[in-house]
């Protein structure tokens, strides 16, 4: 009986132990959590933030570029696997584009998930104590500053349909608001980012922006990507104040600028929308009408190669010339460049009727290209066409030229291969919204 | 008292020669059925101390038998109890009992009931069922057919297993749906573990190593089914509550065998056998327009004809499927054990090693096992029990099923016509395959899949009495083991594979560990205030953990004739680690009212680590009753030999998937700079585990003499806020979060009868036969329906929807948009076992199962189709005049309905016929037994592919989707054994 009671002692004993020791929870054994980043994050976990937003800016995007491109009639794509870059996205027969479809749902979430880093960097940056105010003004100028251009990028694929803006609670999201509101809040979001990276101090390190990757740097770069929002509300003379703070500058390189770079290491991703050349199957081809409508002599025409043999599908289309842009697996992507802000320039001072500004910037462009200076009509209409049509060529498959005849109404000017095929003006928003 | 036991024991000396032994007081026994056979392998129970059994001849010396009571019990008949003292014949009868009403079934988790008391339909398995009719290669496989109430399906005809259990209906959408494995107290890891194979086929997209689709074996597969005693299966909450947060899927509580005092036995048996594909689908017959076919194009037409013309007169028409599937697999099994022991330790040992070929070339299965049980008394109080297994496990699986890029061997068959060349030339080059991505003979031949398992598992029980009096008995019970494995997979695809390409030779190894424990510990009181009323009360707490880690190595541009790693141009890793830690507390009470009666009621509170609060405790209560009417004496035992009335009703959890309640972060580096970003599955802190509730109720009973039982069960039970991965507004940044998304229901009834048809002095002919069917429904869902487990609508799909079944089929249905097409869940099943013998020597015993209804999505034939090789594909048998083959292609996008497929058959799954030889009384030799057996001989279906049972998906919800498994394989194979 004495045993008897030891042993229930013991038994007792162990259910005493059994509660108190063993409320474990293991944690997230295979990676960081989101909370974690809330709790006085360091520096080197804001970084890590950092380049999670930078790298993330790479995701899906050749579904965007195809995107933009197939309904610019800029490029086709041709995939075995997948059919609907034909069907859907060219608005062959009855095909329509679907909200339920990867070509908006894919890339639409991809920009989300790199709006979402952004908002727990500021998140973590306004929590920790231990960074400066300098710093963490740094760090929230650079997250708004690529909220605003991811926001962008969706807004440029749904148009009217919009966008929604406040997501900072994923259990309570903010309303879609329209194109117009959704301009306004992306370009209110820039300035917003410009106040902060003024007084910053920018310590993380940044792979694409090369000269552009401290806080001078950032704030030009911020101002590049204002005057590209401006120009799409029609706010000439606000694009040329934003262009004198950016790194616009008519006699530079027209690659200046940030990009989405690409690389082989560990982790890392390669350049999606690299197809090398004369391939089966699996291609990516220039639009017929690209050579078809390119000036002589234009060195442009090197964006795209002559292939071997032409690319054809059933389904009636085929094209001689493989898209060249990016030439290798670790070709970057631009986010934006002078190029770009030169053509700007041009544009807002079109716009502005300062036609000889514009004829300046427009020469730089043509004479780089191999083309001697515009000779054409000095009025508003031949020089907006003049100004397309560099534009079409200079950002070629760089994402422009679908956005740009919307703005100017032209859509109906782009051609059409097939009959019953369809040039859309917008996407619909994803069925999950 | 020792005089007179003495004086006893010369009597029955004097009186019955038969008993002469060596020893003063032992007794010799010969246990016979009525009809005069005897019964080998009867369990002799001496005074509850002491476990022996019969031999071959079922005979049995019981030494220091004095005034012992000996307890004789064997499955299939009624126990007896004699006293030592009094005993006056040397032959003990044994009543048959088709109902097994005396088998003792485990009801807690340190106590157990006679089956005539149990409140629950609990489904046994004997060794005899499971691995004596004709062995199945894995324990999986072994349990195919024979659980009432089960939904068992292969997932392909791969060697070393892979096997989706569920029991009474699908339990969960997202979460666990398998049973839990108990061997001998140790709770066994079933995970599946992915060898990465997504990283080449890209049969899920997004670039992941791994995927649902990469066909691996589940773990179970390992234990020896040769080993095994026994198996109960516990199919819901209402039965298994007590095994808490693992248990609601249900139980499947496996007993291995154990030592028995007495001599030595030794047996070795050795089995041969010969493995062959179960059915070719047959290949499309060409000609020359018909290879012209195969191109659009003129100028490809043009070249297909010549082809075909040059390969015809060559005589180069090959059959493809034949020559990639026609292998036939040499199976050699190897097995020694013995058993024996004294009054203090008894033993039982086993080795074995099997071998098996596949019926593609370089597939394969080996087993190779150790077992080692002890039982040890230390003191009259106390006896502690040890089991330790040691298993050695390799399987070559080949590669099959979905792919992207061509590169599995069904798929590239698919598009590969007859006349293509696809054998090596004489210096051993295969040529490229010029229909598809790959030569799939190259495939087989270069290529390895192999999964190899080094896995470790060890039990202790430990049982004190703690205080006996004569009313009340007090034991200390501890229970609990280790289950630890070394999981290697290794899939290597060299270079000069025609789809290798551009990765220039892949080689993807990985490594898994896990360790798994668990322990009880309990203290069980006994206390009898009457002969008349029983009371056993236990409590006690419990514990499991699991560590998993799981590293998985993608090597590309690999060097030349190397699998190492580090042999490669490039490398990328990826790692899995879950942990886990359950526990929990329960109090049983049962109560036993002149053993007719029983009362049981418990509960239990669990919690785990994978809960959204890792503290709280949830409260599962359970409640059993069981009423003999015959025992209790409402009903006269006349024609009723014996009638019960049961009903019980439990609750048990699922936890949550682990690390559901994180959001994480994925790793994405820019420029060498590391960098994070967040998931795209939003976790939810407050996850809560599933619960399941559930309802039986059934009566059971005998008649004819105890020579035919029924047993008759309906249940009802649903699980409430069921995990499911919800899809958000991906503007949330998160694509999909984990939540409790609403109740699910099955019910279903399972009706049992076993009967004994034919005895007489030269044939016995046992026979059991079960009908069980269930039914699902969605009650209700908080999110709206969304298609999953399969490829969308235009193929057919899942879709858990409220107020329809759980497991529908739904899919584009022609002018009404997305339709009902199907449902997996089988309209019913049967099965039949059978045992026939004759003289008590030959014996023929067969097992039938019968599913009827339960679709399946059967893409294997649309593959074919697209590929042009479909042996019907030039049949016209459809309204359009045009072959059925393109028919059937022009439907896509409009129906589904052609993919849904019927998948029900009837299969002998096991038969064989044995003859013991046991007239070797002065020999060295007790017995010898011969036979030949055969599995899955015979199906018949209407189904379409290869195999009704198929799961592309593996073993998860959805089960039955079929694109180009490894096809599913029969044996025969001879048997012999030696008893010494």
């Amino acid at each position: 009986m004495k045993k008897y009671n030891h042993i229930q002692t013991l038994f007792f004993a162990g259910i005493i132990l059994f509660f108190s020791a063993c409320k474990k929870d293991y944690g997230n054994l295979n990676g960081p959590t989101v909370e974690a980043y809330q709790n006085n994050a360091t520096a080197a976990e804001l970084n890590n933030l950092v380049s999670g937003i930078e790298s993330g800016m790479r995701n899906s995007i050749a579904f965007y570029l195809d995107d933009v491109g197939t309904i610019g009639r800029e490029v086709y794509r041709f995939s075995p696997s997948e059919p609907r870059y034909v069907t859907d996205l060219l608005g062959a027969n009855d095909a329509e584009l679907s909200g339920s479809n990867f070509y908006i749902a894919t890339p639409w979430a991809s920009r989300y998930r790199v709006i979402k880093n952004c908002n727990v960097l500021i998140d973590a940056a306004n929590s920790t104590t231990l960074i400066t105010d300098a710093q963490k003004k740094g760090y929230i100028g650079f997250a708004k500053t690529i909220k605003a251009h991811q926001l962008l990028m969706n807004l440029n694929l749904t148009y009217s349909n919009g966008i929604r803006v406040d997501v900072a609670d994923p259990d309570n999201l903010g309303p879609v608001v329209d194109y117009d509101a959704g301009l306004a809040a992306i370009l209110s979001l820039l300035d917003d980012a410009k106040t902060d990276l003024a007084g910053a101090d920018v310590q993380f390190p940044l792979a694409g922006f090369s000269a552009f990757g401290d806080a001078a740097g950032l704030l030009k770069f911020n101002r590049a990507l204002a005057a590209r929002v401006d120009i799409y509300e029609a706010k000439w003379s606000d694009a040329l104040t934003a262009l004198n703070e950016s790194f616009f500058d008519l006699n530079g390189d027209f690659y200046t600028g940030v990009n989405d770079v690409f690389g082989t290491g560990s982790g890392d991703q390669l350049n999606p929308a690299f197809i090398p050349q004369n391939q089966n199957g699996e291609v990516r081809v220039a639009h017929p009408s690209f050579a078809r409508d390119i000036a002589a002599n234009d060195d442009r025409i090197n964006k795209t190669s002559l292939r071997n043999s032409t690319a054809s599908i059933p389904a009636g289309l085929s094209s001689n010339r493989d898209v060249w842009v990016y030439t290798s697996s670790t070709a970057p992507i631009p986010v934006i460049r002078n190029e770009e802000l030169i053509l700007i320039y041009a544009e807002a001072n079109i716009q502005l009727n300062k036609f000889s500004e514009a004829i300046k910037a427009l020469n730089v462009i043509r004479s780089k290209h191999g083309l001697g200076n515009y000779g054409g009509a000095q009025t508003q209409a031949a020089l907006i066409e003049e100004m397309l049509y560099e534009r079409r060529y200079s950002l070629y498959f760089e994402g422009h030229r679908w956005i740009d005849m919307r703005r100017y109404n032209k859509l109906d000017e782009l051609p059409i291969d097939r009959t019953g095929d369809d040039v859309w003006t917008e996407f619909p928003l994803p069925v999950t919204e | 008292m020792k005089k007179r036991l003495l004086i006893h024991v010369m009597l029955c000396v004097l009186c019955f020669p038969l008993l002469l032994s060596a020893q003063d007081n032992a007794v010799s026994l010969k246990v016979q059925e009525t009809n005069g056979q005897p019964i080998a392998g009867v369990t002799i129970s001496i005074d509850k101390k002491r476990t022996m059994v019969t031999d071959a001849q079922g005979a049995v010396t019981i030494p220091n038998a004095n005034s012992s009571i000996i307890v004789f019990s064997a499955t299939g008949f009624k126990s007896k109890t004699i006293k030592a003292d009094t005993l006056t014949q040397s032959t003990i009868i044994l009543e048959q009992d088709v109902a097994n009403l005396d088998e003792v079934i485990v009801t807690g988790l340190s106590t157990n009931v006679k089956r005539r008391n149990l409140a629950n339909a609990v489904a046994t398995i004997s060794s005899r069922e499971l691995s004596s009719t004709a062995p199945a290669q894995t324990l999986d496989g072994a349990l195919e057919g024979k659980i009432p109430g089960a939904y068992i399906n292969a997932n392909s005809g791969a060697p070393g297993g892979g096997i989706t259990v569920k029991l009474r209906g699908v339990t969960s959408v997202y979460g666990n749906t398998q049973p839990l494995y108990v061997v001998d107290g140790v709770f066994i890891d079933n995970s599946a573990t992915s060898a990465g194979l997504n990283a080449v086929t890209s049969a899920a997209s997004g670039g992941a190593a791994t995927s649902t689709q990469d066909n691996p074996s589940n773990r179970i597969a390992d234990i020896n089914p040769q080993d095994i005693q026994n198996i109960e299966i516990l199919k819901g909450a209402s039965a298994a509550a007590i095994y808490g947060s693992k248990a609601a899927a249900g139980v499947i509580i496996i007993t291995t065998k154990k030592g028995r005092q007495g001599k030595t036995a030794i047996n070795v048996s050795q089995d041969l056998g010969l493995i062959t594909v179960r059915k070719l689908l047959g290949v499309r017959e060409f000609t020359a327009d018909r290879a012209a076919s195969l191109s659009s194009d003129p100028a490809t037409s043009e070249a297909l004809k010549k082809q075909f013309t040059d390969a015809q007169a060559a005589g180069h028409i090959y059959d493809y499927e034949k020559e990639m599937y026609g292998n036939t697999g040499f199976a050699r099994n190897t097995e020694l054990s013995l058993t024996g022991g004294g009054e203090q330790t008894s033993f039982f040992f086993s080795a074995s090693q099997k071998d098996e070929g596949g019926i593609v070339k370089n597939t394969g299965y080996r087993n190779t096992g150790l077992r080692l049980n002890i039982d040890h008394r230390i003191s009259d109080n106390i006896k502690i029990g040890i089991t330790t297994n040691y298993i050695n496990s390799s399987a070559d699986r080949g590669l099959f099923g979905n792919d992207n890029v061509g590169a599995t061997i069904g798929v590239a068959l698919s598009s590969t016509p007859s006349f293509a060349e696809l054998h090596p030339d004489a210096n051993g080059n295969y040529p490229a395959n010029n229909f598809a991505a790959s030569n799939p003979l190259q495939t087989i031949a270069l290529m390895k899949n192999n999964e190899s398992v080094n896995r470790f598992i060890t039990g202790l029980n430990l049982e004190a009495t703690l205080q006996n009096s004569g009313k009340s008995t007090t034991k200390f019970i501890a229970r609990g083991g280790v289950d630890f494995y070394n999981l290697q997979t290794s899939a290597l695809f060299p270079g000069t594979l025609q789809w290798q390409a551009v990765n220039k030779g892949t080689s993807i190894q990985g490594f898994t560990k896990n360790l798994s424990t668990n322990y009880i510990a309990s203290l069980v009181n006994t206390f009898t205030p009457s002969d008349n009323v029983s009371l056993t009360t236990s409590a006690g707490f419990t514990q499991e953990t699991g560590d998993y880690n799981n590293l998985l190595n993608v090597a590309t541009q690999v060097i030349a004739g190397q699998s190492n790693v580090s042999q490669a141009g490039a490398l990328n890793a990826t790692q899995l680690r879950t942990k886990y830690l359950n526990s929990g507390v329960f109090i049983q009470e049962e109560a036993s009212i002149i053993d007719a009666v029983t009362l049981t009621a418990g509960v239990r509170f669990d919690r785990s680590s994978n809960n959204g609060d890792a503290a709280k405790f949830y409260t599962y209560p359970k409640a059993g009753l069981s009423w003999n009417l015959t025992r209790s004496g409402i009903v006269d035992e006349g024609f009723f030999n014996n009638i019960k009335l049961r009903a019980a009703y439990g609750q048990a959890n699922n936890v949550p998937a682990y690390g559901s309640k994180f959001t994480g972060m994925a790793i994405s580096n820019i420029a060498g700079n590391p960098g994070v970003i967040v998931n795209i599955q939003q976790g939810d802190a407050n996850i809560k585990p599933e619960r399941q509730k559930e309802l039986e109720a059934g009566i059971d009973f005998s008649v004819l003499n105890n020579r035919l039982s029924f047993e008759l069960t309906y249940y009802n039970k649903s699980i409430s806020d069921f995990l499911m991965l919800q899809s958000l507004p991906s503007s949330s940044g998160f694509s999909s979060k984990w939540l409790n998304a609403g109740d699910l229901r099955n019910h279903g009834v399972e009706l049992g009868l076993n009967a004994i048809p034919v005895q007489s002095k030269s044939v016995t002919w046992n026979t059991s036969v079960n009908f069980w069917l269930n039914r699902s429904k969605v009650i209700r869902l908080i999110i709206p329906p969304i298609p999953q487990g399969s490829f969308g609508y235009v193929l057919g799909s899942f879709q858990v929807e409220q107020g329809k079944s759980a497991t529908q089929i739904v899919g584009l249905d022609g002018d009404n948009g997305v339709g009902v097409l199907g449902d997996a869940e089988p309209t019913f099943q049967m099965n039949t076992y059978n045992e026939v013998t004759f003289f008590g020597r030959l014996s023929l015993r067969f097992l039938l199962h019968w599913k009827n209804g339960g679709d399946n999505i059967n893409l294997t034939s649309l593959q074919s189709d697209f590929g042009g090789t479909s042996a019907d594909y030039d049949k016209v048998t459809n309204k359009m005049g045009v072959p059925d083959a393109v028919y059937r292609i022009m439907q896509i996008g409009t129906t589904a309905r052609i993919f849904v497929e019927d998948a029900s058959y009837l299969r002998l799954r096991e038969a064989g016929l044995y003859y013991t030889f046991n007239e070797f009384h002065n020999s060295f030799i007790k017995s010898i037994n011969v036979g030949v057996s055969f599995n899955n001989y015979l199906t018949f279906t209407k189904y379409r592919s290869y195999d009704p049972e198929v799961s592309n998906f593996g073993t998860g919800f959805s089960t039955g989707v079929d694109v180009l498994p490894y096809p599913a394989s029969k044996r025969a194979a001879f048997h012999i054994s030696f008893s010494f």
